[in-house]
């Protein structure tokens, strides 16, 4: 376990590897980054496997007071702030092993393994291969850092690096206008939210004295922090996590995130980088908790998100941008359960969601290589032409959807359950809406492009290379038996729940009646689709009609990106254009170009009295003598 | 009774009618007697300051005809340098009317 830092340093080895030698091995450039995955994988297994079995006995594992879980933390010393001999503040660089970053390290390195194994066919012809996979291994050990660190300044860097490889991945085909554009939009968007993240660490900083976040805890803890200062830096960090995981009003990069290549979108925006959102209100929990204002806050922007979200997924045409929506909709999920107290509960949707999110944009991945489209209306019967493709594509969605036995119905359950008690009445009726709505989407989303009257000629669909199928495979597996973890977890006496938790160990039971309810909601939204899209009953025909004027509204994605363009084209650029001219006026014409305009001036008059005429300097040499006497008697006499 | 003021007196007057006569002479040769003249005042001056301070016990102050000694042989030296550079000119010249004499100027 104490190799763990291996992982990211091999990935950025084989970063710096790949991104040097990349271009002149083109075809081979995926060795090195899939080995140094591959490797990784290893070491993390043996951590695992040694956490699991022999925490309780190693040094360095202790029993946080707070969470309640056993954290192994293994540290450096990094830099010490203030002069040295005098009073320091000394600042540790580490990383921190437990089930939370045990969890979603996990998640980041299987995930990134089978994408970039199926990258190997979906890229292939790309004449940046190279490139690719090297950005690709600086993500995964920038993802890998960010899920290990045990301070908020490493934390912050790995964060920030894991949004310039979004951005140089989104941009990779930056021949398109709009994968440039969409990058930037990306980046900004999120460097928003990175904004409150920054001032929420020094504000960690100013209250703390460290950056270590089990000082944070222990500080917490100890009851010292006051109750507005514990709003405010949660609030800050929440900031954060909107903007990496996309929530109201944040959200809007990620659809138009889509316009990088698939299985981009799949690790990055699907299981990862979404996620690391998540995991930081999770790794702040005992911050989060202290604080009743803040975890309705979090909740009620997460049901916000969710809600909103699946509903412009019902009307979504582009597949891709359909699955995106979805992605932020269980991104609130997430959120949600978060703020209802649900932290096994979001933890685990966080794993399932990835797996299944990963293995349907995969999906998506399959159906573009093979015939380059991806508009669902123009798609259709599909299951003659990809069968294996269909099959993973609805173990995918069926978990999301929340059929019993696969992953995704274990942790909605558990989400649901969560939200249910801890939260009142009109959550609990939201999130039956949700369960309807993701039903429904998922429904369709299988349907039309699978299994509806076929729309077009498959005659030269490409065929798809056993390497793009097999990773799809795996996942598949991992989608259907993830869910068993819940239930019980290896090497431990039960479930997952004992394993990963907040302050006391929460074994899984079933609720026979909530879970009763969520499935005949779920039943009834495929029903619904059902009818909808192929039966297509004429009731359901008047009702889209009838709402017309909602469904445009939800169809312009509420308008956002259009609010946002007023407001940087009325606000923000002036105000820009506003500080390009103090920069150009007063730093560089005044300030830098000022003194030699005023020396030049200054010279060329006084250059005239180089005349050459004795009288003149004669004259300049007496006056000169004059006053300078005048002066000797006025200062040194008088 | 003479007191130093007036010999002040005089030695400033000389030195502004060499001051004058430096400024306001055409020819070469009146600037380098004009000043001689200067000099010639200030060394009036230092023998008065000399004259009228008396040294330790009833001894004469020498320092000031020690300086005009310095003076002399100085102005010589430098007469000598100057009626050279006048010559050189001259023969490029044929004139020593300084306001021709603008060869360096911009």
């Amino acid at each position: 376990m104490q190799y763990f830092w291996l992982i990211p340093v091999i990935s950025f080895i084989a970063f710096i590897i790949t991104s040097l030698v990349g271009n002149k091995i083109l075809k081979q450039a995926w060795i090195f980054p899939v080995v140094a995955i591959i490797l990784g994988l290893g070491i993390y297994c043996f951590g695992l496997t040694e956490y699991l079995q022999s925490r309780f006995d190693l040094e360095h594992c202790v029993r946080s007071s707070v969470t309640g879980m056993v954290g192994c933390n293994y540290s450096v010393g990094w830099f010490s702030a203030g002069v040295t001999g005098k009073e320091t503040v000394d600042s540790f660089l580490g990383f921190t092993v437990d089930p939370l970053s045990l969890s979603v390290a996990g998640l980041a390195i299987f995930v990134a393994l089978m994408v970039q194994i199926y990258s190997i066919g979906y890229m292939k012809d790309d004449p940046r291969f190279g490139w690719y996979y090297s950005v690709q291994a600086l993500f995964i050990s920038s993802m890998i850092l960010l899920a290990l660190s045990d301070n908020f300044l490493l934390l912050y860097v790995a964060w920030e690096l894991v949004g310039l490889c979004s951005y140089l991945l989104i941009g990779f085909w930056y021949e398109k206008p709009d994968a440039k554009e969409a990058a930037k939009k990306a980046f900004t968007v999120t460097r928003l939210g990175d904004v409150g993240l920054l001032i929420g660490i020094l504000l960690i900083w100013i209250e703390v004295g460290s950056f270590n976040m089990s000082d944070l805890f222990s500080y917490v803890a100890s009851g010292q922090m006051e109750s507005w200062v514990i709003f405010s830096i949660s609030g800050l960090l929440f900031l954060g996590a909107m903007g990496k995981s996309a929530q109201f009003p944040f959200h809007v990069w990620l659809p138009d995130a889509m316009e990088g290549p698939t299985p981009v979108s799949a690790l990055i925006h699907a299981a990862t980088m979404v996620a690391a959102g998540v995991y930081l209100v999770a790794r702040t929990y005992p911050l989060f908790v202290e604080s009743e204002a803040m975890m309705l806050i979090v909740s009620i922007i997460g049901l916000i998100t969710a809600i909103g979200a699946a509903l412009i997924c019902c009307v979504s045409i582009d597949l891709k941008r359909a699955l995106a929506y979805s992605t932020i909709s269980h991104l609130g999920l997430m959120m949600l359960s978060l703020g209802a107290f649900g932290y096994t509960a979001a933890i685990l949707h966080l794993l399932a969601h990835g797996f299944s999110k990963a293995l349907l944009f995969l999906g998506s991945g399959n159906i573009m290589h093979s015939i380059d489209d991806l508009d669902i209306n123009r798609m259709g019967g599909l299951k003659s032409v990809l069968p294996g493709t269909t099959i993973l594509f609805c173990i995918g969605a069926l978990s999301l959807a929340g059929i019993p036995l696969l992953s995704g119905f274990w942790s909605k359950d558990e989400v649901i359950v969560s939200i249910v008690h801890n939260r009142n009445i009109l959550f609990a009726i939201s999130s039956m809406i949700l369960v309807f709505l993701s039903g429904f989407y998922m429904i369709r989303l299988i349907i039309i492009p699978f299994f509806g009257t076929q729309n077009r000629d498959y005659s030269n669909a490409h065929k798809l290379p056993m390497v793009m199928l097999i990773p799809m495979g795996v996942l598949a597996v991992f989608v259907v038996l993830f869910g068993w973890v819940a239930l019980y977890m290896p090497g431990l006496p039960s479930s997952f729940g004992t394993f990963l938790f907040y302050s006391h160990p929460k074994n899984f039971h079933l609720e026979p009646d909530i879970a009763s309810i969520t499935l005949v909601v779920t039943l009834l939204s495929f029903g619904a689709g059902y009818l909808f899209y192929v039966k297509r009953i004429s009731i359901f025909q008047t009702f889209k009609t009838r709402m017309k004027f909602l469904i445009t509204i939800i169809e312009n994605k509420y308008y956002f990106d259009e609010l946002y363009q007023i407001l940087v084209d009325k606000i923000v650029l002036p105000i820009a254009s506003l500080v390009a001219l103090f920069d150009r006026v007063l730093v560089n014409d005044i300030g830098i170009n000022g003194p030699g305009h005023i020396t030049r001036s200054i010279g060329s008059l006084i250059r005239y009295h180089v005349t050459g005429r004795i009288y003149v300097y004669l004259g300049l040499m007496t006056s000169g003598m004059i006053i300078l006497g005048i002066l000797w008697l006025w200062i040194v006499r008088l | 009774m003479l007191e130093l003021i007036h010999f002040n007196i005089l030695s400033v007057l000389l030195f502004s009618v060499g001051l004058y006569g430096v400024l306001a002479r055409k020819s070469a040769i009146l600037i380098i007697m004009a000043i001689e003249l200067m000099l010639n005042a200030v060394n009036i001056n230092f023998i008065a300051a000399a004259a009228f301070k008396h040294g330790g016990g009833l001894f004469t102050n020498f320092d000031g005809h020690i300086l005009t000694i310095f003076i002399i042989t100085i102005a010589a030296a430098e007469v000598g340098l100057a009626l050279a550079l006048i010559l050189r000119i001259f023969r490029n010249k044929s004139t020593v009317n300084v306001d021709q004499f603008d060869m360096m100027k911009l």
